[in-house]
């Protein structure tokens, strides 16, 4: 059984360039979706060892996402990182006082994108 | 999407549609020779256009195939004979002989007068900047390697008006003429 | 991993998307200029933005990240209230719209143009001139709000200005709370906005941590509305919703507010009594107004009288902003009247001042950069489905194939060939459904184009000095994705022609007896197997004796040929090559400045181009488009041994005449059909094929807007449905043939392009291509 990411982003450039990078890494499956709603179907239909969400969408917004992972039971340990832009520091802020693990800023390297994933997975 | 693209093509292929393999020419020839580690060869195509030998780079072919009917087009240049379907593309036929003053009549090769093709001509599908394009051959040769010490520059005079001979090859006693086929079609 | 060659043409495909929603939300916030900028719209093109600035990060396109990085700041500080949204920040933002087309054009070819760089960085300095944050107010209105700080916690800066507003509004503030089963609650949750969103403001949807069950899922809707909770409750009516009012305390120091003893929650939708049904109460106390985001700051005498005093204005801009150049855009209302009549000219001349880069856009093509087509899902999925009854078919067909091989020499049952039959018709069938599917992706609204065109208008008008009244109706006709790409520099063409040089400025009209405002449509609209699309204008319309004259200057036609042409003919004059010249453009009312390349691009479409005129009336040009390209009913004939495809969709009649009724008018030949004159051309003779000596002739009769035409022809093969391939760009100039397909037997055929064969046929002395 390989580890599963979900991914939570409305680009769909952003969401594919983040899938490839996830899915660079062998054993890892990245599950992607453009809306908040899809994610909270999502949630309990898998079990997510990861997840990486936008803050700017259009339906429910990233910070009441990571508030409802949070507070789920089966989602309280799993790591999740916000992927964010320049200037939103305001936003960033709260999504990590929520409980958020790590932020990227776009556009960021894969490497480093790579570097949190495996560290948090616990690869090597 | 490529999924879809995949069933349409495995429900749509027709296997008496292949043009023949250019891979099975290339594949089989020339496989005895012997690569020399310091000169990179590269593989042309060798034809013949009335009697003559001439050669092409063979990346710059997509594929060889027999003459299939031909659809003349009405109020074309002389030296466009027509064009031909290839698995469902549209792809003009041109006539080199005409370009290369091999001859100042266009053959009669398309339309209901037009007699069976002779048994050994094909049609080359090259690539070229415009989209693929059918050029037609009397006869198909073989693979030849070429490295660069067996290329020499065109002696003046030849292939016409246009620039489209680049060049003579040689190899033992053959001589092969290098056309460009960019120029030669353009 | 770094995104690459086949990357970028995902990038222009993205980035289009996203520049087309931009297009109609500025063009949206453009028509309402004046009024109160609706705050979700300014959100919605704060968030396209945003997406442009990280995908062209991601994609390394610096200068169209950093233009949609400003652009984005901008919209923030809009849509958070530190700006008002007003002329001037909507000209920067509509400017900044063409230079990122224009941008993404460089992107597309690989360049990087100076000119569009220096415009970038203009436009930057603009936005970062445009209005210092507004001091802090010395209360936070959300203060006054109690709601739970966890709650507050997960509002994004945004929510919480709008929450912010809506309680410095005195706008009563609910939560909505709703239960929703898992599977389709998002179903629920949008009923419950459309219910929602008629008479207030959803400021946050939060799903609620606790679940309500183990497949159930809880939403509080965060809503403000001014109705009472009579009104909310019965408009919840028949939803899972349950409604409590959020309390605020009115503000402190001695601010003068109106509203609301606001009752505490009570049961859930109890009604506020007249509380919640405050209207807007006036917003003041210059204390907690840090500025005013509702307030456009239009030249509106007419609002200034609701307000209470001059303190509640916004606090003056700082000195730069005084500098800027006048607005881009005039105020040009699409359909209702205008809120500043007199001002709209006298406004145009400024807008050149405005632009300080080079005026590229309006020639730049308006053509979509990518070939994508955007497909409902649910009808790929239609066309998955064929794919799989087809394969289920092949596998019947395989297994008879099998069947039949094992019985060896046997004689076939009667069941195994009844099956075959059977199994054919399916395959038939099948086969239809898939054509008609792909057809049917392949289709796209004109409107796509319209929208386009109708941002252009607002521009040529200002920088011709008009006022124009653009209307566009009939957007929602569908054409192949192809025609419609096609159309748009067509279109962009005989539009600009019509402003530029059709209408006449707004002081002549007025000195004409004509109204002051110029009125130009564009309609399409579907006829049968084809789309007419009509551009007209009220101008001063065409003066064929004029036109008759430059003809004959420039030698295109001879005197003789004058003296037989009626009126439409010379019209028509005008779609010549060398008719026009940038010099006669306003001797003749501009029409003709390269109608020949527009009418050359409507042929390559198999359409044709009409125009219409009457001397100060107007001027109109209609063009007749085949609904599709790809897959269309042809009529099989043979000439001369050869095989060609007529589509049918341009053939009138099919006659059959002997010799003796072909008549030479003037040594053309003609048919006289039901006392008619047609006029009449052999294919064989047209296309230089040897003729044969048939005795009798097949005529098809050809027709397309008002031309027809009799085609000579050896035989009638009968109808069949193709698909034309193109003749691809070694063979686009052949002339008279609009693609080729297969037939089945591997032989390809020519598919005949009618438009241009009328063409040849009605004129051949005139040959004009």
């Amino acid at each position: 059984m390989g580890l599963k990411v979900l991914i939570v982003e409305d680009s769909k450039a952003s969401r594919e360039y983040i899938a490839a990078t996830v899915e660079s890494i062998p054993g890892v499956e990245a599950i992607t979706t453009s809306s908040g709603f899809e994610a909270l179907k999502l949630l309990p239909r898998y079990r997510f060892d990861l997840i990486i969400t936008d803050i700017n969408m259009p339906d429910i917004n990233g910070l009441e996402l990571i508030n409802f992972v949070k507070k789920n039971p089966n989602y309280r340990e799993t790591p999740l990182f916000i992927i964010t832009t320049e200037g939103r520091d305001r936003d960033r802020d709260r999504g990590m006082a929520l409980g958020a693990s790590e932020y990227l800023v776009k556009p960021f390297e894969p490497k480093s994108l790579e570097g949190l994933l495996r560290r948090y997975l616990k690869l090597a | 999407m490529s999924r879809f693209s995949e069933l349409l093509d495995d429900f749509f292929y027709r296997p008496d549609e292949d043009v023949g393999g250019l891979l099975e020419f290339a594949a089989g020839s020339d496989e005895l020779q012997p690569l020399v580690p310091e000169e990179t060869p590269e593989e042309y195509l060798a034809f013949l256009l009335e009697g003559e030998c001439y050669a092409v780079p063979i990346r710059s072919i997509r594929e060889i195939g027999k003459v299939p009917p031909l659809t003349e087009i009405p109020r074309a240049e002389p030296w466009l004979l027509g064009v031909m379907n290839l698995r469902g593309d549209v792809i003009p036929v041109y006539d080199l002989k005409l370009r290369l003053k091999l001859t100042d009549k266009a053959s009669l090769v398309a339309g209901p007068d037009a007699p069976p093709p002779p048994r050994l001509a094909r049609i080359l599908v090259a690539h070229t900047e415009e989209g693929p394009a059918g050029v037609w051959v009397d006869a198909v040769k073989d693979v030849v390697r070429l490295k660069p010490s067996m290329l020499e520059p065109s002696p003046p005079g030849l292939g016409g008006e246009r620039d489209c001979v680049v060049g003579i090859g040689r190899r033992n006693s053959e001589l092969y003429i290098l056309l460009d086929l960019e120029q030669a079609l353009a | 991993m770094n995104p690459g060659g086949k990357a970028l043409s995902e990038f222009v495909a993205e980035a289009t998307e996203i520049l087309d929603t931009l297009n109609k939300d500025l063009l949206t916030l453009d028509e309402r200029r004046g009024q109160e900028a609706d705050p979700e719209l300014i959100n919605g093109i704060f968030r396209a933005a945003h997406s442009l600035k990280g995908l062209a990060g991601l994609f390394g396109q610096d200068r169209i990240s950093r233009l949609a990085h400003g652009m984005e700041d901008l919209l923030d500080r809009l849509r958070l209230g530190k700006l008002v949204m007003d002329d001037t920040a909507l000209d920067a933002l509509v400017e900044s719209l063409d230079v990122l087309q224009a941008l993404l054009v460089d992107a597309s070819r690989g360049e990087t143009s100076s000119s569009q760089s220096t415009r970038v960085e203009g436009l930057i300095e603009r936005f970062t001139l445009m209005g210092a944050p507004a001091p802090p107010g010395e209360e936070d209105p959300l203060d006054r709000l109690e709601l739970d700080a966890q709650v507050r916690a997960v509002f994004t800066e945004y929510e919480e200005h709008r929450l912010r507003e809506n309680v410095r509004r005195g706008v009563a503030l609910w939560r909505v709370r709703a239960d929703f089963d898992l599977s389709d609650f998002d179903k629920g949750l949008a009923e419950l906005n459309s219910r929602l969103k008629p008479v207030g403001e959803i400021i946050s949807t939060l799903p609620s941590a606790q679940p309500s069950s183990a497949s159930g899922i809880a939403f509080d809707l965060i809503f403000g509305s001014k109705v009472t909770g009579i009104e909310l409750a019965s408009a919840l009516e028949g939803t899972p919703a349950q409604l409590s009012q959020l309390a605020a305390r009115p503000p402190a120091r001695g601010v003068v507010l109106t509203p609301a003893p606001v009752p505490r929650p009570a049961a859930p939708a109890a009604p506020p009594a007249a509380s919640a049904a405050l209207p807007a109460a006036p917003a003041h106390g210059a204390a907690s107004v840090p500025a005013a985001p509702t307030e456009p700051r239009a030249p509106s005498t007419r609002r200034s009288g609701s307000r209470k005093s001059k303190a509640s204005r916004p606090p003056p801009r700082p000195e730069p902003y005084q500098e800027l150049p006048q607005p881009l855009l005039t105020p040009l209302p699409m359909m209702t009247p205008p809120p500043l009549p007199s001002q709209a000219f006298s406004e145009a001349g400024l807008g050149d001042s405005g632009s300080k880069g080079p005026r590229v856009d309006l020639d730049t093509s308006l053509r979509s950069l990518t070939q994508t087509v955007r497909v409902d899902i649910r009808r790929l999925d239609g066309l998955m489905n064929t794919v799989g009854e087809l394969l289920l078919i092949k596998a019947n067909l395989q297994r008879m194939t099998e069947n039949a091989r094992q019985e060896g020499t046997l004689v076939l049952s009667k069941a195994w060939v009844q099956e075959l039959a059977r199994e054919t018709r399916q395959l038939e069938r099948k086969l239809d459904a898939l054509q008609s599917g792909l057809l049917e992706a392949r289709m796209v609204p004109v409107g796509q184009v319209f929208d386009k065109l109708a941002r252009l208008v607002r521009r040529i008008a200002r920088e011709a000095g008009k006022e124009i009244d653009f209307l566009s109706t009939g957007g929602e006709v569908e054409l192949d994705k192809l025609i419609v790409e096609e159309l748009s520099d067509p279109l962009m063409h005989i539009i600009r022609n019509a402003i530029d040089h059709g209408v006449e400025p707004p002081e002549v009209r007025v000195a004409a007896g004509k109204s002051r405002r110029a009125a130009v449509s564009l309609r399409a609209e579907q006829k049968g197997n084809h789309v007419v699309i009509e551009v007209s204008d009220d101008g001063s319309g065409i003066d064929e004796q004029r036109v008759r004259e430059v003809a004959l200057q420039r030698n295109l036609i001879t005197e003789a040929q004058a003296a037989e042409m009626n009126r439409r003919e010379l019209l028509n004059l005008i779609f010549l090559p060398g008719f026009s010249t940038a010099r006669n453009v306003s001797e003749l009312s501009g029409r003709g400045v390269g109608l020949d390349v527009v009418k050359n691009n409507i042929s390559n479409l198999s359409g044709l181009i009409d125009v219409w005129s009457e001397r100060s009336r107007g001027t109109a040009f209609q063009l007749t488009l085949p609904l599709t390209l790809a897959i269309i009913r042809a009529l099989v004939v043979g000439v001369s041994g050869r095989t060609y495809a007529v589509p049918l969709n341009s053939v009138l009649e099919i006659l059959s005449i002997q010799p003796k009724d072909i008549r030479t008018v003037e040594r053309r030949e003609v048919l006289d059909l039901r006392g008619q004159t047609l006029p009449f051309t052999r294919l064989a003779r047209l296309f230089g094929l040897p003729e044969r000596n048939t005795g009798r002739h097949f005529v098809v009769v050809v027709g397309l807007a008002q031309e027809r035409m009799g085609i000579a022809v050896d035989e009638l093969f009968g109808q069949q449905d193709i698909v034309t391939k193109p003749l691809g760009g070694r063979l686009q100039s052949v002339r008279g043939i609009s693609g080729a397909t297969d037939l089945g037997n591997r032989r390809t055929v020519l598919v005949l392009d009618v438009a241009a064969l009328l063409e040849d046929g009605m004129s051949p002395e005139r040959r004009w291509a």
